[in-house]
């Protein structure tokens, strides 16, 4: 499916969406004229009249196009990203490090992290490496956040009784 | 007024030289690394800056932006990489200076250059900022309504050759900057009856989602780059070669400060601009392409003046005109800092520590360009599998640093998903974060503004200022527009005839 005709697809789900929950904000006695929902509503209803354009544009671009040809840009198709479900399987270890950082305390989820990325990015599995450096990774980290910043990182919920 | 004493006060401090000095040293790694953009490595250190003092703050945000000018041209020249965006133009020279052997003198000439660049940016920083700034008392809540709206106009030459993808990026990041306690009523919007979410989303879990974590999923997978020979070493030019090179660097430095006032104009279109301009007045334009130090010095020239340049209209009027300085305004409103003459008089201590942390770093570059280059070398030629790792643990440990908050980690990682699908679809990503930093000053002016005129439209028309920035702003979109159509149609002609 062209890319801008999805694209255009989901802005105007966006769109709905937004306008939708726009209209659950309370009223205020304070409120102006315009009032806490006027400038949601009317991003809501410019976001729709864009996606509504894009579509259209979208679908000219391809009923212009000869069936048999190429597409109009050979180049703009394509891209040098990474594919999608390698990307975000990317960003699943992000949301396991939220999901374990209040568990196992910032060192340990900070050395699963950078372990796990280096296997996923293509580290050899078995190397003394990668354990090196995910525990040193986690243990550095620690000591500019934790002891050089003072910021407090989780402990941990499993060593809580501990500390 | 900012006296002798008080800078003299300043550079005998010794936090701003550490600061100038760290912000440098990571400007020049971050830039370094292939991938990583100056925005991107001051998006890394922004959350960082949380804690600290403004004035320090700000002065760390503007060294690394000095220090990454300078990083990107490593790559650029040893392995035909650009570290960032407006170190592109220095490949061609550069690269093919290094095939000749001649790696160090390449790496010279763009360090002194930078430097050059860099010293007449922040000169020229220093004399217009203030008295544009001032300006800005004139301005009442419907000029403030139309610098806002000037400031979102950026987003016509920001689009990236689709103004419709622009502008729907730019709404979706006015959507995200309403989420929070609304500006005149105080009623919350889009909270969900989360506590966190009640003072809003903040711009730099925008940023930092947006560049860094879209980049790093981006680059997953990503085959190893090309290694950097550790032996090379910086060969300064000599005084001779300097002269050689002054009528490139003044091109440099001349296109650096029209572009980095101008709004969309970056680093990376001053370099190719005054790269094409040193050639045609060249006495040697043949050299050009084979290696010429002119081709090397005027790109670097420019950008480096574009790092300082492109503060002046976001310190005066508030407008960021590269990603860049959208993350450093983004490190302005973080400490409450409002850009303009106010910033001028009630926070002089921030502006002198940009001007004097900007002289500090700008200097140091020299000694820390050749110390820092083996260092360089080592983290370019680390396994990109362990780097990623690292960096993507040092994203949200600084994300955790801003508030504590589990929640700030999953909106970044929220955004991080939502850029990397912007960059598959081809929408560009500078609309949208320009739609969160200026989405609350455009909404509380114009709501203010009518509120003060009892509901009449016609306000906007009878102050001069409002009406002179917005129709600067029409001209900008109209031209950006045009453009747009007649770019559009060559390529249609382009593909007929073909």
């Amino acid at each position: 499916m062209n890319k801008d005709l999805l694209s255009g697809a989901v802005l105007l789900a966006v769109a709905g969406t937004y306008y939708t929950w726009s209209t659950q904000i309370a009223d205020s006695t304070l409120s102006d004229e315009i009032g806490a929902d006027g400038l949601p509503k009317m991003l809501a209803i410019i976001l729709g009249i864009l996606a509504v354009c894009l579509i259209g544009r979208a679908l000219l671009a391809m009923g212009l196009r000869p069936a048999t040809a190429p597409a109009a840009n050979a180049e703009e198709e394509e891209d040098d990203n990474a594919p999608m479900p390698r990307a975000l399987g990317f960003l699943a270890f992000g949301a396991a490090y939220v999901l374990l950082l209040p568990f196992v305390g910032y060192i340990i989820a900070t050395a699963l992290l950078i372990g796990a990325i280096a296997i996923y990015e293509g580290a050899p599995r078995r190397s003394w490496i990668v354990p090196v450096a995910a525990i040193g990774g986690g243990l550095f980290y620690w000591a500019i956040f934790v002891k050089l910043i003072g910021v407090n990182q989780p402990i941990g919920s499993i060593f809580q009784g501990l500390f | 007024m900012t006296t002798f004493w008080d800078i003299f006060h300043l550079l005998t401090e010794t936090p701003i030289f550490f600061v100038a000095i760290i912000g440098l040293t990571w400007g020049i790694m971050g830039g370094a690394l292939p991938g990583i953009s100056a925005s991107i490595t001051m998006a890394l250190v922004l959350p960082f800056t949380y804690a600290m003092d403004p004035a320090q703050a700000i002065a760390l945000l503007a060294c690394v932006y000095i220090g990454a000018e300078y990083g990107g041209s490593i790559p650029a020249i040893l392995i035909r990489t650009p570290g960032t965006n407006s170190s592109a133009a220095t490949v061609i020279d550069g690269y093919e200076m290094n095939r000749q052997g001649r790696a160090g003198e390449a790496l010279g000439i763009s360090l002194m250059s930078g430097v050059v660049g860099s010293l007449f940016g922040l000169a020229m920083l220093i004399l217009l900022t203030e008295p544009l700034s001032w300006l800005a008392l004139a301005f009442t809540p419907a000029s403030y309504f139309g610098l806002g709206i000037l400031g979102l106009s950026v987003i016509a030459s920001m689009s990236g050759g689709s103004l419709i993808k622009g502008l729907c990026a730019a709404t979706v990041g006015l959507m995200i900057s309403t989420v929070g306690t609304d500006p005149i009523s105080g009623v919350t919007r889009f909270t969900f009856d989360v506590p966190d979410l009640i003072g809003g989303i903040e711009p730099v879990l925008v940023m930092v989602g947006l560049f860094a974590l879209t980049e790093l999923m981006s680059q997953s997978g990503s085959g190893s780059m090309a290694q950097l020979n550790a032996s090379i070493r910086i060969k300064l030019p000599s005084w001779s070669m300097m002269n050689k090179l002054k009528r490139s660097q003044f091109i440099g430095c001349i296109l650096g400060l029209f572009e980095g006032l101008t709004p969309g104009g970056g680093g990376s279109i001053a370099a190719f601009m005054s790269y094409n301009e040193a050639r045609r007045w060249s006495k040697n334009p043949q050299l050009f392409g084979k290696g010429s130090e002119e081709g090397v010095a005027a790109p670097e020239a420019a950008n480096n003046t574009v790092a300082s340049t492109a503060m002046i209209p976001l310190l005066s009027f508030g407008i960021p005109s590269s990603n860049s300085t959208a993350v450093l305004l983004g490190g302005l409103l973080m400490h409450g800092l409002i850009p303009g003459p106010r910033l001028f008089e009630q926070s002089a201590q921030v502006i002198d520590s940009i001007y004097v942390g900007s002289f500090i770093a700008i200097i140091a570059q020299i000694g820390v360009g050749i110390l820092i280059l083996p260092a360089c070398i080592w983290l370019v030629n680390r396994p990109r599998h362990y780097r990623a790792g690292f960096i993507f643990a040092l994203i949200l440990s600084g994300i955790y640093t801003l508030n504590n908050s589990l929640l700030d980690l999953g909106i970044a990682l929220g955004l991080g998903v939502v850029g990397f699908l912007m960059r598959l679809a081809r929408f560009p990503v500078l609309p949208m974060i320009l739609g969160v930093v200026l989405g609350h000053m455009v909404e509380s002016s114009y709501r203010r503004s009518l509120v003060l005129s009892g509901g009449d439209m016609r306000v906007f028309l009878e102050d001069p200022i409002a009406v002179a920035l917005l129709s600067l702003a029409l001209i900008f979109i109209v031209f950006s527009l045009a453009r747009e159509i007649r770019d559009a149609r060559k390529a249609k002609l382009k593909e007929i005839h073909s």
